[in-house]
């Protein structure tokens, strides 16, 4: 009730101020007083507006801030970028100004600031200008939300913007169950892309701010299609206890963010950061964004998000691959041998093998049928003769009567429940009989050794990965390897699906060359395939290639180099054990063999013990090399 | 009575983005064409777009449109453009009795939650009026849903 209130008289506040031409002639111009009380009471000082300009603190800025927003119709003062108490009083003046008074008008543009101003400074609505704010009462009347469901479309090693997640919010308009949850609105901070580049510009351009960053609003159903359907996500949906006023805050604020650019980058100012700004301005006093200066991960945001305790609960939507995985495990030998006669000969239904047949077998048969060749579509441009096909198949499945009985999908481990991303480890090691003590940081974000919790199995996305050593003997420190990035995708195959494993690693690494242990830097990519061998196993094997820069190189100093590996990852309970053999040769006839055992023995959630054992020969220099750390994510 | 207004009237303007989109599918401004209904195509752009979370719209919920696509794409009757964003996903419902995207349709079109199942049911009867063949046009789907539903006692005052 007290929401209805507040909406009502904020409403009243911009829609029915009429009269007003006559009170300002007698009452004198009604800016100063005001601009006087906010200066009286530094209102430009407290945190909701800092939010609601988007302000940051700033050392290289006059006042302290600077504003994320890089787009200057946001700004009513010219300096109200960097100027948080000349934007406010310029925001107050611009309220009443008498040109213009349709969609662009101030009052129109910024409501959430007049609404909040109002709440701390008497501002008569009788003597604000009658501005006609059509746009805004439309969008109001479209856009009406009463809960807000936190949205976070999992892992996708495949696209590098997406390897870590993505978070989006919704906004909910009925709290029972009478509503469709399709037909509530997704607001998403993407990069605003204004042309078509090509797609390895388009990665560049977006990891480096090349494009701006913008809020956009859409039907929930568009976002199930991108990331259920066609990028095969599996998504988690948190709902938020933000209160109805709360939510009221929010979308109010929203608008004033409409088609306004924003700093986009990839690492910290991205999709994650800007939700929790969103948040921070529903609940002020909620604290969320300041842990997150140098990178935002989605998932981390998650977490602070359920550290916050804005967490109400949470469902798993599987994708449409999950699905179809299910279906199919559902299937007998003699099943799915008539599903994969189905896919290419709808035909099949005729035969008395499937006639004979229970009718639920045969309905689950033709679903699965319809679904695989939807997925073999989702990734081709429309192949009229599979439409027809996919059609018939529709038309077949129609005949049986109507089954909703849930797929007996296994929701996962929620993701927030996972490890931190950050990682430091010490040990102790020996190689040749020299000991030596590491250290190690990692800044994200996850090894296919560690800790599977929470995590997608198979996807190793390690960013920033440091160790140093210093050995006893020689007292010295030095750097043991450098990973900038490490990205291993294990995906293995089936009889269905045939998904490419691949890995790609680059940064610096110590090799031995005739004798002399050194520093090289490289570029290291691998393409293979995966096979389950049973459930918690997985054998994989990769083609891989190598370019080295490498001072022990004789004439030229960097060289390619070609190889293979093998190996075995091995979940059993909660640890991890993957062995390694490796081999590469390079241009020069140099070569390398390697046999590595890792193993990954979790303690708690966040710690865990780790041990690392290499044996390699690297031409005619053989070592053996193993550390047992310690491991502690935070 | 009045709530079913409302959700109407919202689910009227709500389609403006939904049918901006269904206007041009493939086009090289807009969104996600339909896969198994004819009309639409690749989805190269779509998924550029992708790699970054990008937008090439700047959709906002509205109707009139400043996403860049076309808004001509014709909004007869308000469930039209809906239905052509979500027409696979309708399709595969309306075959199988049930789902979401089969829920969203019912709720945009005003069904009351007591008569979902009705609707359900009516729609899951009607597959082979509703998607003839591969080639159907949303605007035909939402024509031949709306003759199906007038000529059921329960349904119809949906449909008038």
């Amino acid at each position: 009730m007290r929401v209805q209130i507040r909406y009502l008289s904020l409403s009243i506040l911009i829609f029915l101020t009429s009269f007003s031409a006559a009170a300002f002639a007698e009452q004198g111009n009604p800016v100063k007083p005001i601009q006087a009380a906010a200066i009286e009471q530094q209102l430009w000082q407290s945190p909701e507006w800092i939010n609601l300009l988007h302000y940051y603190p700033e050392r290289f800025s006059k006042s302290g801030y600077r504003s994320h927003v890089d787009d200057r119709s946001f700004f009513n003062a010219d300096n109200g970028i960097e100027e948080p108490r000349e934007e406010m009083l310029a925001t107050i003046a611009a309220f009443y100004r008498e040109d213009e008074l349709g969609n662009m008008h101030p009052i129109c543009r910024f409501p959430a600031r007049l609404h909040w101003l109002s709440e701390h400074i008497e501002i008569d609505p009788d003597t604000l200008p009658e501005a006609a704010c059509a746009d805004y009462v439309e969008w109001r009347g479209i856009v009406q939300a009463e809960q807000v469901t936190l949205v976070f479309p999992t892992y996708h090693l495949n696209s590098p913007s997406s390897m870590f997640g993505h978070t989006l919010l919704r906004l909910d308009r009925s709290v029972g169950e009478t509503g469709s949850k399709w037909l509530s609105f997704a607001v998403n901070f993407g990069a605003n892309v204004q042309a078509v580049d090509n797609s390895l510009l388009y990665a560049i351009k977006g990891l480096t701010g090349g494009y701006p960053g913008i809020f956009i609003v859409t039907p929930y159903y568009n976002k199930i299609r991108e990331y259920n359907r066609i990028e095969k996500r599996d998504i988690w949906e948190y709902r938020l206890n933000l209160t109805p006023e709360e939510v009221e805050r929010m979308v109010v604020h929203l608008w004033e963010l409409k088609e306004v650019n924003f700093d986009y980058y990839f690492f910290d100012e991205n999709c994650s950061y800007r939700l929790l700004e969103l948040l921070e301005v529903a609940r002020p006093g909620l604290e969320l964004t300041d842990e997150f200066g140098i990178t935002a991960i989605p998932i981390d945001t998650v977490k602070a998000i359920e550290a916050a305790g804005l967490i109400e609960d949470s469902m798993f939507r599987a994708s449409q691959m999950t699905e179809l995985q299910v279906l199919l495990e559902q299937l007998s030998d003699d099943e799915t041998r008539y599903f994969e006669q189905l896919v290419e000969n709808v035909g099949v239904v005729q035969s008395t093998g499937f006639i004979a047949l229970a009718l639920t077998k045969q309905q689950k048969i033709i679903d699965a049928a319809y679904r695989y060749q939807r997925y073999q579509q989702s990734t081709m441009v429309r192949d009229d003769a599979l439409a027809k096909r996919s059609h018939t198949l529709l038309g077949l499945l129609n005949k049986y009567p109507a089954d909703d009985t849930p797929l007996p999908i296994v929701v996962p481990v929620q993701p927030e429940k996972g490890h931190h991303s950050r990682r430091i480890s010490i040990g102790v090691g020996e190689r040749d009989e020299q000991a030596y003590q590491a250290l190690s940081m990692r800044m994200a974000f996850h090894s296919l050794e560690d800790n599977g919790h929470g995590y997608l199995r198979g996807a190793h996305i390690n960013m920033a990965n440091l160790e140093l050593r210093a050995n006893n003997e020689t007292d010295k420190v030095e750097l043991q390897r450098l990973d900038v990035i490490d990205i291993f995708s294990l995906t293995p195959r089936s009889r269905f699906f045939s998904p490419l494993s691949w890995r790609v690693y680059t940064g610096l690494d110590r090799q031995m060359t005739d004798g002399v242990d050194r520093l090289t830097s490289h570029v290291t990519v691998g393409a293979g395939v995966a096979y389950s061998l049973f459930d918690d196993a997985v054998f994989y094997a990769l083609g891989t290639g190598r370019l080295e820069f490498n001072r022990g190189f004789s004439d030229k100093r960097i060289k390619p180099a070609a190889g293979a590996a093998m190996g075995l990852l091995w979940h059993f309970s909660s640890m991890t054990t993957r062995l390694e053999l490796a081999a590469e040769k390079f241009s020069n006839d140099k070569y390398r063999s390697r046999l590595q055992l890792r193993h990954n023995m979790p303690l708690a959630r966040n710690h865990a013990l780790h041990l690392s054992v290499n044996g390699e020969k690297h031409t005619a220099d053989r070592f053996v090399d193993a550390t047992l750390s310690y491991r502690y994510h935070f | 009575m009045k709530m079913r207004k409302e959700i109407l009237l919202a689910a009227a303007l709500t389609l403006g983005s939904g049918s901006a989109l269904a206007a041009a599918p493939g086009g090289p401004d807009c969104g996600w064409g339909n896969l198994l209904f004819d009309g639409q195509s690749g989805m190269g752009p779509h998924f550029l777009a992708l790699t970054t979370n990008g937008t090439f719209n700047q959709t906002f919920g509205m109707t009139s449109g400043t996403n860049g696509c076309s808004t001509d794409g014709a909004l007869t009757y308000g469930g039209a453009s809906m239905i052509s964003s979500i027409m696979d996903e309708f399709s595969e419902d309306v075959a199988r009795g049930h789902g979401e995207a089969l829920d969203a349709v019912a709720v945009m079109m005003g069904v009351d939650k007591g008569d979902r199942a009705a609707f359900a049911k009516v729609v899951h009867q009607n597959f082979s009026t509703i998607f003839p063949h591969d080639k159907v046009t949303a605007q035909q789907v939402t024509d031949s849903l709306m003759t199906v539903m007038k000529s059921d006692a329960r349904l119809a005052k949906y449909a008038a």
